[in-house]
């Protein structure tokens, strides 16, 4: 794997470019705040980075709703706040142009489609459970539950603080395979539209203990489909992509690939 | 063995209800909803099993047990309804918060389906589903 760090790391500093601005109707004084651009990593999470837009917009909306949670929406759509920004970026990839247009709102809340998401600690929790789950398909759980609370805060503080060798330093045990074999099963998510995946048991080597590549995958989970393909971290992966290698390498830093079907 | 002795007492004793869908409130329509549900099964017998997955909701630590366990709901379903469902049968305060778990390891996301669940983590036909008024699995 070592000669393959590069990878991981061109994954890890992929940023965008975002330009936020406030929902028109919420302006409550005359002149109105200017928009606020900021770079994210695709990799992390927009609880984790828009605090500084939070504090650009607050003084500029009505003082009872300063306290209300700030949820952010593209094109008349919510953004799911737990899914990594980098594939809201390719769920949504046909209709972004960059930067990256979006409405932050201080009111109404959609109760319904959008978790809460009061502080970072919620942000964590969810975090820290992907992970488990991950580790329950690659090694049964075992490495995740072997490892010590400041293991967990170490992988937490990494991707909070943008500080690849410190989330690597943990994270490098949770993509250890003892055997020739590689993980249990691969944890990945393909999703097919923008509040839908699907997610399957998917081993990375055949019965005859051939490596299997990501055509496989999309087989299995697309049996009635022919020529799917995906995108992740902004990229269209080769079909022949080995399953494992793909884990190892991009998976995004809550441990599963998530793969974001095409539609053309 | 104290696990599988407390499943074949649910399936003998109660069964299977309906978790609709689309019902808002099913702890208290609970009868007239098995009862619609169990008409149009009938007709549509063979669909069932495509479209319905069996789950058994089991109790940690302080929360209150479920005089029913076990349930067939509709694949589609996202874990938030399950969890909202859980709440309205056992009438807990809306607030309150309820933390479901799988494995004993890991909360899905609100958004999770059953399906995906039942497919990476089902077994003996159902999907094992613990329920906690605080973290149990950190």
């Amino acid at each position: 794997m070592a000669n393959d760090r590069e990878v991981l790391r061109e994954i890890w500093d992929g940023k965008i470019p975002v330009c936020f601005t406030l929902n028109s109707e919420e302006i409550c004084d005359l002149q109105g705040p200017d928009p606020f651009y900021l770079m994210v990593p695709r990799l992390s999470y927009f609880p984790l980075c828009t605090e500084k837009v939070r504090k650009h917009f607050i003084r500029h909306i009505q003082s009872d709703k300063q306290e209300h949670e700030m949820w952010l929406e593209f094109n008349g759509i919510p953004l799911k706040w737990h899914y990594p920004i980098g594939v809201l970026l390719d769920i949504y990839f046909n209709d972004i142009q960059l930067p990256w247009n979006i409405v932050v709102h201080f009111d109404k809340f959609p109760e319904n489609v959008l978790m809460h998401c009061q502080n970072k600690e919620v942000v964590e929790a969810h975090f820290l459970s992907c992970i488990k789950e991950a580790d329950v398909l690659k090694h049964r759980g075992q490495i995740v539950s072997s490892m010590q609370k400041k293991d967990h805060t170490q992988l937490w503080n990494g991707i909070m603080n943008d500080k690849f060798d410190q989330f690597w330093s943990v994270n490098g045990r949770l993509m250890e395979t003892s055997t020739e074999e590689g993980f249990k099963y691969i944890p990945f998510r393909c999703y097919t539209n923008e509040d839908k995946y699907i997610q399957k048991l998917v081993k990375p080597m055949n019965e005859e203990g051939q490596r299997k590549t990501l055509k496989h995958l999309l087989n299995e989970v697309f049996p009635d489909q022919e020529n799917v393909t995906v995108r992740t971290h902004g990229i269209v992966p080769p079909l022949e992509t080995p399953l494992q290698w793909m884990s190892e390498h991009l998976s995004y830093p809550d441990n599963f690939l998530h793969l974001i079907v095409i539609t053309s | 063995m104290a696990a599988k002795e407390e499943i074949s007492n649910v399936t003998t004793e109660t069964k299977n209800k309906e978790l609709d869908s689309t019902t808002e409130d099913p702890p208290t329509s609970l009868e007239t909803i098995s009862e619609g549900n169990a008409v149009r099964n009938g007709v549509q017998a063979a669909q069932k099993d495509k479209t319905k997955i069996d789950i058994l909701l089991k109790a940690t630590a302080n929360a209150p047990i479920m005089k029913q366990k076990k349930w067939s709901v509709y694949q589609d379903n996202p874990i938030g309804r399950i969890s909202e469902f859980i709440k309205k049968y056992l009438k807990l305060d809306p607030n309150e918060r309820l933390f479901l778990y799988v494995n004993q390891t890991f909360a899905p996301a609100p958004d999770q389906t059953v399906k995906n669940l039942y497919d990476c983590y089902g077994a003996d036909g159902k999907l094992v589903i613990h329920y906690c008024k605080s973290q149990a699995w950190g």
